[in-house]
């Protein structure tokens, strides 16, 4: 073996133009295809409302930044990420603080850290930045193999998943909490965590729950719970006008979608603007609406293709980085998805989660995007060997 | 690359796309509920959502008294609600109102509260009964307050007050309860097939689960589900209209159905804001007003009653001898309905049924009470129909009467003497009457009673209605586990011991005497919804042995000796009520107590005081009305009950309670010429 330094290993360095080449382009396309899904549903909800009729458009420009962005961070080498892993985490957990300490409020929440003229969500930050720095830290201390089956290797990354999600729980975004500890958590469990862990982990997390919702909830998230506690038990349903409403709302437009569907631009609960939030967290009631059990099933059909996709890409790297990066990457998007869809069904209680790619909103869409610029950056450099120490192996 | 990791890594990989496998599947599963199974369901609400109906409320009917008199009807009183959307800070705008009305800061935050739970567009009621001061006020600056909405309602009045309380029952909002009933009476109707009715019947409809469980447990996609969604929308946004009201008791409830009417609606489309996008006039239909209920009573002859008892409490019940019509069906104390209509506060209601003196309960109709004395009549008969006594056999009574190893005792300590049958009702002698029922039987002294009317519950058309006891071995057997004994029967022959009655039944027994025999029945729906057909299954009585009873009880009110001597002459022209006198002991007398002289009434604490009862009827040669009356706790029938059955009796000739009622039935199916006349 030789020392190259910064240099590629056994396939070498790869020029741009190869990059692209290398560039998994059916996965790009899938991605393309559920955006313009998305376009076209915004333009459904939209169309003929004063005002916001130029959503559908700053949706596609966002995604085409949104695109440009994945592409750049595809080509980022591997080992810049891993690089980058501790020092985007740990300035990303300063900001955290900040917001802490002199965030702005918005909506009933600090999340929002004005710089200047900027104001950065960091809290959105730190779903990528927690992907890599857990990735950074399995590489390195999964080189030896009896370590792999040892419990306190582990302890330092659930360190590194709590920090940032006690901080964020605090703000309060409950979403986001969720999103770290799920994502967090699939990477732990592909890191071997041992069976018996999870098993008491999750015992004890259900043990929990109640604790948890009498003395860590606020009142707006006990609400929500106790409204999905409600409408799953349907103890008060017929009163469709009180705090489930949303919900049942949801489900007639989701339910009178049918097999086929009314048809795009015909679904009248959509039309008729009966769904508050409709562009942006429930727009999965449009597609049900207008394209029905086909255009739902297809949708989620498409998204498990994309997911197994990345999942395939995971394996596949070279290097232990890349595994996690890539696994914890999909993680994120998966969240997504489930939490999404679980709401807008009402089989989760509402905590504001977006539908990947389709849903109305910037943040939601940049680290969706910059999630698969790490998928495919890991795919791209899948040959590529990267040690702690920026060695090639 | 470490191998172990490559290996390790994609079995976790597996397991992980295999987790996130089953959590797709059971996504897509249950889209496929959803839109798949239930879509059909949906779609229907989604329908509905689009196209609101807007309910026109039906005018609920009134109930009329004979005469036409209104006892419930309506009153309009102004209402003032918000909309939330439109107000914007419901608190400021409720802080604006709060300066033109009086509105408490506790009602204040009710009101927020109850917005916040409203759909944005529903109106939130603030305040309701305004003066007319208030409706004007607030009119007047309602334009400059967003939201705010200043109307008239109607509301259910009783213009009577207290004297229908127990007869008109009251309305109230629609709870949860009542829904449940509705709803399911309405299905029932609906549903043909007998295998779904059967579903139905196996759900609990008393009102422990909503009426969305009750839809849920039934089987999908049947017809008793579809008609059970269908009435539980209907029937709820209804019920939600601020001047819907739903029947609790009396007749209210019991002719629930036809006074309710049908409500109208106007189709309008509208978006999820509920802001009419445009209306579809094509479809409007008009409300249908409910039915009026006439009823027979006379309510100025009630007033009279209720007047007449000042605070005594009790009940009074005056029939028609021919008819059977009740002119008067009193009990009091009563409670005022119209306090009912609105909600009546958990305090005042506590008041109320902790008011030793019962106000809440319909002594007339559910009230039991020995009949005492009054019950003589039917012994009489009983004895009578079985030979067993000649009426002019004698039987002496020198105060006691010895059966078996036991004594019982006559009112009259001293004795009567020798007493005949005409004697023994005059002079209520109680030993004629133990040696009469000792001869007759329980069974046989049992099935006269029952054709007197006792031991059954008339169905007048209003909730409620006691049946008594007309005790013999088979429900002593039953009741109390034990057999007859036949030292029990005496009691009975006085009309205490286990044997009890309503005021109304003996009212009813008393127009059978009057009426020499006819099976006469009681009612008091007059016409229109709640009639009930009356029964005439019993056996007759010989109208010869009635005439007996009748010279029996002219001697109680007009003969010297009687009981009731003061009670004969009404005052009008000379025309004389006949009648027995009653008391119905609320205490056991020991012998110990007997042999030093039982306690007078007078030194009893009231609750322990004899009930005083009084039956009778006028005029005494051609019957026309029958009156029972009771007395609680005024001791003695003759001194505390038949003054009181004398002036009200009185007042009912004087008044001609009997003449012919105002209202046809043509103008009953009419209702608008109904009150046009009024």
């Amino acid at each position: 073996m030789v020392a190259m330094g910064y240099s590629s290993g056994v396939a070498g360095r790869l020029r741009i133009v190869e990059k692209l080449g290398q560039l998994p382009w059916g996965l790009a396309f899938l991605i393309t295809a559920v955006a313009m899904l998305g376009t076209g549903m915004l333009y459904s909800v939209t169309h003929g409302n004063l005002g916001e009729s130029n959503l559908p458009f700053a949706h596609l420009i966002r995604f085409a930044m949104g695109f440009v962005l994945m592409l750049v961070l595809a080509l980022v080498p591997i080992r810049f990420w891993g690089a980058l892993g501790y020092p985007v985490y740990f300035a990303t957990l300063f900001l955290l603080v900040m917001v802490e300490l002199s965030g702005s409020v918005r909506g009933g929440a600090q999340r929002w850290l004005e710089i200047g003229p900027i104001s950065v969500q960091p809290s959105e930050f730190m779903k990528l930045a927690l992907i890599l720095a857990l990735a950074r830290y399995y590489h390195a201390v999964l080189k030896e193999e009896d370590r792999y089956r040892r419990f306190w290797i582990h302890i330092p990354a659930l360190m590194l998943i709590l920090a940032p999600a006690a901080l964020i729980f605090k703000q309060p975004d409950f979403g986001t909490t969720l999103a770290l500890i799920a994502s967090g958590g699939i990477i732990v469990f592909l890191a071997g965590l041992n069976w018996k862990v999870i098993v008491s982990a999750l015992a004890m997390g259900m043990v929990s729950v109640v604790p948890v919702y009498h003395y860590v909830l606020q009142d707006y998230q006990r609400e929500r719970v106790d409204t999905f506690l409600e409408q799953l038990s349907g103890s008060d349903p017929a009163d469709s006008l009180g705090d489930s409403y949303q919900i049942e709302q949801a489900k007639i437009a989701i339910g009178s979608g049918g097999f086929r569907g009314k048809g795009y631009l015909e679904g009248t609960q959509s039309q008729l603007d009966y769904i508050p939030e409709q562009h942006t967290d429930f727009i999965l009631t449009v597609i049900a609406e207008e394209l029905g059990f086909i255009g739902t099933t297809t949708l989620m059909i498409v998204w498990a293709v994309i997911l197994g996709w990345g999942l395939l890409i995971a394996t596949r790297s070279g290097s232990e980085f890349g595994k996690f990066a890539a696994a914890g990457a999909v993680g994120i998007i998966g969240f997504y998805i489930v939490f999404n869809v679980g709401m807008v069904l009402g089989l989760l209680p509402v905590v504001g989660v977006p539908m990947p790619l389709v849903s109305y909103g910037g943040t939601a869409m940049m680290t969706v995007m910059a999630a698969f610029g790490v998928i495919m950056s890991v795919h791209i450099h899948r040959k590529e060997v990267y040690t702690p120490r920026g060695v090639v192996v | 690359m470490a191998r172990f990791l490559d290996e390790n890594f994609s079995r976790r990989t597996l397991i992980a796309g295999g987790i996130g496998g089953a959590v797709w599947l059971g996504l897509i599963g249950r889209l496929a509920q959803l839109q798949v199974l239930e879509g059909e369901e949906y779609r229907k609400l989604a329908d509905e959502n689009r196209v609101r109906r807007d309910l026109v409320p039906p005018m609920r009917g009134e109930i009329l008294d004979r005469f036409g008199r209104p006892l419930a009807s309506h009153r309009s009183a102004g209402r003032v609600s918000i909309i939330r959307e439109q107000a914007g800070d419901v608190r400021k705008v409720l802080a604006d109102i709060a300066e033109l009305i009086d509105l408490p800061p506790e009602r204040q935050e009710r009101v927020v509260r109850q917005a916040a739970r409203n759909a944005a567009f529903v109106p939130t009621l603030v305040a309701r009964e305004l003066t007319y001061e208030d409706f004007a006020r607030l009119r007047l600056h309602a334009a400059q307050m967003p939201g705010v909405e200043v109307e008239m309602g109607v509301t259910r009045s009783y213009p009577r007050g207290r004297d229908f309380a127990h007869v008109l029952g009251y309305v109230a909002k629609a709870s949860q309860k009542d829904l449940v009933r509705l709803i399911a009476e309405q299905v029932t109707d609906s549903v043909a097939s007998e295998d779904q009715l059967q579903r139905l019947r196996q759900q609990p409809l008393d009102g422990s689960l909503h009426p969305i469980h009750i839809e849920r447990a039934l089987p999908l996609g049947s017809e008793v589900r579809l008609k059970w969604a269908e009435a539980r929308q209907s029937l709820n946004t209804l019920y939600q209209h601020p001047d819907m009201r739903t029947g609790r008791s009396g007749v209210e409830r019991m002719c629930d159905d036809a006074l309710r009417g049908e409500r109208g609606s106007k189709k309008v489309v509208t978006n999820a804001a509920g802001r009419i996008i445009s209306e579809l006039p094509s479809e409007d239909t008009a409300p249908k007003s409910g039915q009026d209920v006439l009823l027979t009573i006379d309510s100025e002859l009630q007033r009279a009653a209720i007047e007449r008892f000042g605070d005594e409490t009790g009940a009074c019940v005056v029939m028609d001898v021919e008819t059977g019509d009740i002119l008067a069906l009193v009990s009091t104390p009563a409670f005022d309905p119209n306090d009912f209509v609105n909600g009546i506060s958990q305090s005042d209601y506590d008041v109320l049924r902790n008011d030793t003196r019962a106000p809440l309960y319909h002594k007339a109709y559910d009230g039991v009470y020995p009949p005492g004395s009054t019950f003589k009549m039917v012994v009489a008969t009983a004895a009578l129909e079985t030979g067993v006594m000649d009426p002019d056999e004698r039987i002496r009574c020198n105060g006691r009467y010895r059966f078996g190893n036991r004594t019982w005792s006559c009112w009259k300590r001293e004795g009567h003497g020798h007493m005949n049958m005409h004697e023994g009702i005059k002079q209520s002698c109680d030993v004629y009457f133990y040696e009469a029922a000792k001869r007759i039987g329980i069974e046989r002294l049992a099935e006269t009673a029952r054709r007197f009317g006792f031991g059954k519950r008339w169905v007048l058309g209003m909730t409620g209605g006691a049946r008594g006891v007309v005790p013999n071995d088979e429900w002593k057997r039953r009741a109390v586990g034990e057999p007859w004994y036949e030292g029990e029967t005496l009691n009975i022959g006085i009309g205490q011991g286990f044997m009890s009655s309503t005021p109304l039944q003996l009212a009813v027994m008393t127009a059978r005497i009057a009426s020499g025999g006819n099976l006469v029945t009681p009612r008091l729906v007059a016409q229109g919804p709640g009639f009930v057909t009356p029964d005439r299954e019993d056996a007759p009585l010989d109208p010869e042995h009635m005439e007996r009873m009748r010279n029996a009880m002219f001697g109680v009110t007009s003969e010297a000796g009687g009981t009731a001597r003061r009670a004969g002459d009404l005052g009008i022209d000379g025309l004389r009520m006949a009648g027995k006198t009653g008391t119905a002991q609320v205490r056991y007398i020991s012998q110990a107590e007997r042999a030093v002289g039982v306690i007078d009434n007078a030194d009893l604490p009231r609750h322990l005081r004899d009930h005083a009862l009084f039956v009778g009827y006028a005029p005494y040669d051609a019957p026309k009305y029958a009156i029972s009356v009771i007395v609680e706790h005024g001791g003695g029938g003759s001194r505390a009950a038949a003054p009181v059955a004398r002036d009200i009796m009185a007042e009912a000739i004087k008044r001609d309670s009997r003449r012919p009622p105002a209202i046809n039935q043509a103008d009953l199916d009419n209702p608008a010429t109904a009150r046009g006349t009024l």
